[in-house]
């Protein structure tokens, strides 16, 4: 039965080829901390004010053409949740960016992922497309490509141009707080959340200033003055997902 | 001129049933790849469906190779041995359905070794993946005797024949890792449910412990029955009744086992409202699963078996012992499919105020039928092809 047979020194180069890999395992790993400080520290949020949203739907619009969506699905979702006085209330809802988000845990391939100043981000290149973050996800925020998108984008060139590149059949997308625009503004010497062009498209558009976006690291930031000043809340924070999206609630005196 | 043609037999209307429903599968399947998952009723909704039922359960049912292979090597029983090298075989058989179903139901089938690449140690689905494909490779090793045994390979490549039969020293070492593996992967495809928080019905320990020992009842299940018909069906295969008689008895117990905990999984569900998962709940027992759940879960596929197979008189009698044993796998099944849908039928809203739930539902489309036939038409026809001169050899 004992055909296999390991001699001492064999029994050495074994360990010494383990301790190797283990190594270098822990050097990579270090050098993707380093990774982390280059983001210097910034760290994304988006604020969504109910009291101003009108539910006029641009942001879905402007975020189809930015990042050149099927119109079957959306990364922003614009849902009407009631009323307050005589006016009507809106929920709209892009990816949470969750800071311990489901899908990072679940995905097979790191397919999603955290990037250093915390947005989820995809990697449409390595999706399988199994779609187990579909269901993992608590806010419906991911959808999946179960055709190809050819033939023209009905929202070019109305509502702007594509600034990423479509994906293919058989991966599932989601919204990325636009960091194409954020990472091309900041080598601008821009300022994301104040400077259009390193803004997400959704900000932008926003006809009623409903949306802001900035640094919650910084504390002059206007997103971090924001939610210093009045109390938000975040969706289904009971689930300790803790999204990178606060909302201000519409209430009474804000209406008035 | 005369042509004298061969006698049409049973066996051979049966193998070509399964050729012309195997070859409709390739077709569906080689539709799905060209066309893509548009094919198919699933949505963002309910993005896994009929196919995810069969690589649970066509896994659930190789479970007979693991825990006979474990019965024999490391309890040292040898009389199963015979049983076991047909558990293997089913297991092998399953295990490439399984992986088969796999390649259809992901979205990029191109991409489907990623997973040994791009490791993320957090993800079920990625321990799953790993396990299946080492354990893959365990029962090729473990079938090896098996194949080594085939008459034109032993007349072809004599030496080769050789090698694989002395595969077989290595038997206990490979019950090991199969064990390890299996043990590993078998739980972890229910904890694949159990560990998303954002499913109240599923979000629960018990997925995991009741896949794995619903796995090892159905295997073993599927194994006997297998054996028994193999049979009846030729002269040659003969395996000891006796041994078949002991396991049928294991399988009749282990069901009460599973009936035991899934009775406590259930009820402890029904004590005060939880969004989400007293509505899932409610599907299963009142809902468009109620049938499938009450009927083909509980009474069919655990109580009739546990009765049939624990009694003496029953037992006895070939054929009720084999319709109790075809219960206890559509049991499984049953529970695979009922377990995937009820989870994603409920959908839990993300709005703040109280939690509101909305429902969905979902039919498997005409593709999604057609490639799953053909994938247990492959199953089925592997078996009779090469697995029936096995049994008992």
């Amino acid at each position: 039965m004992s055909d296999i047979k390991i001699n001492r020194r064999d029994f050495i180069k074994l360990t010494v080829a383990g301790v190797t890999v283990l190594a270098g395992s822990q050097i990579i790993r270090r050098a993707q901390a380093l990774e982390t400080l280059a983001s210097n520290g910034r760290q994304w949020a988006m604020v969504i004010d109910q009291s101003k949203c009108t539910g006029c739907d641009y942001c879905t619009l402007a975020c189809r053409a930015h990042n050149d969506i099927p119109p079957e699905i959306s990364w922003n979702v614009v849902t009407k949740t009631g009323t307050v006085g005589a006016q009507d209330v809106y929920t709209p809802r892009p990816c949470m960016q969750c800071a311990h988000a489901p899908c990072v845990d679940v995905c097979p391939v790191r397919a999603s992922s955290y990037r250093p100043d915390g947005i989820v981000k995809m990697d449409y290149d390595r999706c399988i497309g199994c779609r187990y973050c579909e269901i993992a996800c608590p806010y419906g925020a991911r959808s999946f490509n179960w055709k190809q998108f050819d033939g023209p984008n009905p929202s070019v060139p109305e509502w702007g141009q594509p600034d990423i590149s479509r994906r293919p059949r058989g991966v599932v997308e989601k919204c990325s707080f636009c960091y194409q625009r954020i990472d091309r503004g900041l080598a601008l010497g821009l300022t994301p959340g104040i400077d259009e062009d390193a803004t997400p498209a959704c900000v932008v558009v926003c006809p009623v200033g409903a949306r802001l976006f900035g640094d919650l690291n910084d504390p002059e930031s206007n997103v971090s003055k924001l939610l210093r000043g009045r109390t938000s809340y975040r969706l289904r924070d009971d689930l300790g997902t803790s999204p990178r999206v606060y909302y201000l609630s519409a209430t009474e005196e804000s209406q008035s | 001129m005369k042509i004298k043609l061969p006698k049409f037999t049973p066996w051979m209307a049966w193998i070509g049933g399964l050729v012309v429903v195997t070859a409709a599968g390739v077709a569906a399947g080689l539709m799905v790849f060209w066309k893509g998952l548009s094919l198919t009723n699933l949505t963002d909704m309910v993005p896994w469906g009929l196919w995810i039922t069969i690589d649970l359960s066509s896994i659930a049912m190789s479970a007979g190779a693991f825990s006979l292979c474990a019965v024999v090597y490391l309890l040292g029983l040898k009389r199963y041995e015979a049983v076991a090298r047909t558990a293997t075989f089913i297991g092998l058989i399953g295990y490439t359905m399984a992986v088969l179903t796999l390649l259809l139901d992901i979205g990029r089938p191109d991409r489907f070794w990623h997973a040994m690449i791009y490791w993320n140690k957090h993800s079920l689905l990625w321990e799953v993946t790993m396990c299946v494909t080492f354990y893959l490779a365990v029962l090729a090793l473990e079938a090896m005797p098996i194949f080594a045994g085939f008459g034109w390979l032993r007349s072809h490549w004599p030496k080769l024949s050789e090698r694989m039969s002395r595969v077989h020293h290595y038997a206990p070492y490979l019950a090991i890792a199969g064990l390890a593996l299996s043990m590993l992967h078998q739980s972890s495809l229910g904890a694949l449910y159990g560990v998303l928080k954002a499913r109240p019905l599923w979000y629960r320990p018990d997925i995991s412990v009741l896949f794995i020992i619903s796995a090892i009842a159905g295997g073993m299940a599927l194994t006997v029955f297998a054996s028994m018909l193999s049979a009846r069906l030729t002269r040659h295969a003969n395996v000891e009744n006796s041994v078949l008689d002991r396991v049928s008895i294991i399988i009749g117990w282990v069901l009460v086992v599973y009936l035991y905990f899934r009775f406590w999984d259930a009820l402890s569900m029904t004590y005060t409202y939880e969004p989400g998962r007293t509505e899932g709940l409610h599907l299963l027992t009142g809902g468009p699963l109620s049938f499938n759940f009450w009927i083909g879960e509980i009474f069919l596929g655990a109580v009739v078996p546990i009765i049939l197979l624990l009694n003496k008189r029953t037992r006895a009698l070939p054929l009720w012992r084999m319709l109790a044993l075809a219960l206890v796998v559509g049991g499984v099944v049953a529970y695979r499919w009922d377990t995937n849908l009820s989870g994603l039928f409920i959908i839990l809203s993300y709005l703040p105020g109280e939690p509101a739930v909305t429902y969905t539902a979902y039919s498997p489309s005409l593709i999604e039928f057609l490639t799953g036939a053909g994938i247990i038409g492959y199953g089925l026809l592997a078996f009779s092809l090469e697995a029936i001169p096995v049994v008992g050899d």
